[in-house]
């Protein structure tokens, strides 16, 4: 038997409650008028905002979060595209296989590559820096850059790219002036998810950097000394990007969808 | 031929164990209006493949216009082809996808954008350069696909099945176009297709492929009227086919046993060799009495007439045994004057010179 429209209606809420009341507590708190951020709701005010503005541990961390997620997802969309670009147009032996071993990182958790990485910095006597960072994120971005632009490599791009040989243009022609361009839409949603990645990624910058530590990093340090409506703004502020990034994929993946479908 | 534009010799292509094309020899003259005609998987699609340089023979030499071209990548031969799906870059105009080429070699873009204006004037899209590819219709982007591969001035253009995707008006159409540019321009063309009366229509010559092999070629009314193998005959349209066994030989003439009883026709087959004669459906003739050189079916009862527009569709039986099943095709006016309807008894005839006699 169905159940009835009402058990339907109040299920719908319950879980849309679940998942959202946090954010909105989240959000709510962060313009409290108070010290604590619990209920009851004292009164609007913005000057949680104003705390987190004048703090120059968070402003640094903020800083290098957009630094590593701006380059580390540059890093791995660039390598994402060669990886795709030369399996599904050289066809090499094994193509398979490396399909397989390029998807491979993103089966292991966070943890691991962090550990993995911190070990093997170690070894070589490579400190924990943003840039140690910024390698991790790409190790965990790659395969899904990867990914989203093998999808979009299709026969019919392969014919396209034959034309442009065929006009003479040589095999770095043909990839920025022909496949990069038709790969557009693909390419920024690549980036885009890295950067959402890494944006928040807590595990793997915690265990690699030392001085220089992201935001996230941040906001785990001042959770220690207990609870502010300071915390509550810096949360505010990085769900507000997330979400941002997260709309910008949707709409260029859209898109990407329409224009080849 | 003196001096051709293409010279393939002992081209070969296997993919495994399967053979795409098998030692093709083939010479095409400057000029030539060459057509590609064979079923799917015979081979003409990966011909056309290995003289663009997308596809690299097993075997064989490929010369273009006295150059090895073999080893050479499509960028630096003297070919440009137009893709069946088109291929046009969606991301740039129209004007942008035809001067592509010249920005390839580097031409100044004053000149670049001249070029492609003329290009697009010559396939009828004058004032089409601004627009982005997505707001053509199929024809015109068949047409600008076109004029990008002839922007570069190439010396052999290959067409890849380019009027499959348009409906039958268009297409007519476009094959009348295609030949008046390819006389205009005087470039040579090389153009694949599993139509025959397209081939027809736009060929200079036909060449018919089966199975990575060249059934039969040369210019379309022979190769449709005196066929050279079995599979042309029946490739190129609709015939009858009979049985017949070789009596014996006099120069150019054989005398065969044939279920339309004794008869002389031009051949070369040896006594004794089994062969399959073959008449075109139109070169039935309804009988007047007075031919001389004529075979004569004797009557034949009508079995089914459909009207086809300029001519009546007919299948006749000739009694006897066995009966013999003629398929024919009779011009109106003809038909109009027999009044001819199912169930009528005709007089059938067809001239000695027309059977043509085939390897069976």
């Amino acid at each position: 038997m169905r159940p009835g429209p009402w058990i339907c209606a109040f299920y719908l809420a319950a879980v849309a409650v679940f998942i959202f009341l946090p954010i909105v507590v989240l959000v709510e708190f962060s313009f409290q008028d108070g010290l604590i951020p619990v209920p009851p709701f004292k009164g609007f005010s913005l000057r949680w905002y104003a705390a987190l503005f004048a703090d120059r541990k968070l402003l640094d961390g903020l800083w290098n979060s957009l630094l590593v997620a701006v380059l580390s997802s540059l890093v791995a969309t660039a390598l994402g595209l060669l990886a795709a670009y030369g399996l599904a147009r050289r066809r090499p032996r094994f193509a398979g296989a490396i399909q397989y071993f390029l998807m491979a990182p993103i089966t292991v958790s966070y943890l691991i590559v962090g550990m993995g990485l911190l070990i093997g910095f170690n070894a070589l006597g490579f400190g924990k820096s943003l840039l140690a960072v910024g390698i991790g994120h790409v190790v965990i971005n790659l395969p899904l850059a990867f990914a989203i632009v093998y999808s979009q490599l299709g026969e019919h791009q392969a014919n396209i790219e034959r034309a442009a040989h065929d006009l003479g243009a040589s095999d770095l022609q043909a990839l920025l002036l022909v496949t990069v361009p038709m790969l557009w839409p693909a390419l920024l949603a690549a980036f885009f998810i890295s950067a959402t990645l890494s944006w928040d990624e807590f595990v793997i910058a915690f265990l690699l950097t030392r001085f220089d530590v992201t935001l996230p990093v941040v906001i785990w340090n001042m959770l220690r000394s207990g609870l502010s409506p300071k915390l509550n703004a810096v949360g505010t502020l990085v769900f507000g990007v997330s979400i941002m990034l997260v709309f910008a994929v949707e709409f260029l993946l859209s898109r990407a969808r329409r224009k080849n479908g | 031929m003196a001096d051709p534009l293409v010279w393939l010799t002992g081209v070969t292509k296997h993919y495994d164990a399967v053979v795409a094309v098998a030692d093709v020899d083939l010479e095409i003259a400057h000029g030539e209006f060459v057509v590609l005609l064979g079923p799917s998987g015979s081979g003409k699609t990966t011909l056309l493949s290995v003289l663009g340089g997308f596809t690299q023979p097993s075997a064989g030499r490929i010369l273009i216009d006295g150059r090895d071209v073999t080893a050479l990548p499509p960028a630096r031969r003297p070919t440009a082809t137009v893709f069946q799906d088109y291929a046009l870059f969606p991301h740039m105009s129209v004007a942008g996808n035809v001067a592509f080429g010249l920005r390839m070699r580097r031409r100044p873009r004053a000149e670049a954008r001249r070029r492609a204006e003329e290009m697009l004037r010559l396939v009828g899209l004058e004032g089409y350069g601004g627009r982005g590819v997505h707001e053509l219709s199929g024809g015109q982007r068949q047409r600008v696909a076109l004029a990008r591969a002839l922007a570069v001035e190439p010396k052999l253009l290959l067409l890849d099945e380019p009027l499959g995707a348009l409906d039958l008006a268009l297409r007519r159409q476009m094959q009348e176009e295609l030949v008046r540019i390819q006389k205009r321009l005087g470039t040579t063309f090389v153009h694949v297709t599993h139509d025959q009366e397209e081939a027809m229509s736009v060929a200079d010559r036909i060449i018919v492929l089966n199975q990575g092999r060249i059934e039969d070629m040369g210019p379309p009314a022979r190769v449709y009227l005196k066929p050279a193998s079995l599979f042309a005959a029946t490739f190129m349209g609709e015939s009858n086919l009979f049985e017949a066994m070789v009596r014996e030989r006099s120069g150019a003439e054989i005398r065969v046993e044939s279920p339309l009883g004794a008869i002389t026709l031009p051949g070369s087959a040896a006594p004794g060799e089994r062969v399959t004669l073959c008449i075109r459906p139109e070169q039935f003739r309804l009988a007047a009495a007075d031919e001389h050189d004529a075979l004569r079916f004797g009557r034949a009862r009508l079995t089914q007439i459909s009207f086809q527009g300029s001519y009546l569709r007919c299948r006749a039986v000739v009694e006897g045994t066995p009966p013999l099943e003629l398929l024919m095709r009779l011009p109106i006016g003809a038909a109009a004057e027999a009044a001819i309807e199912v169930g009528a008894m005709v007089d059938v005839a067809v001239c000695h010179g027309d059977i043509v006699a085939l390897p069976a």
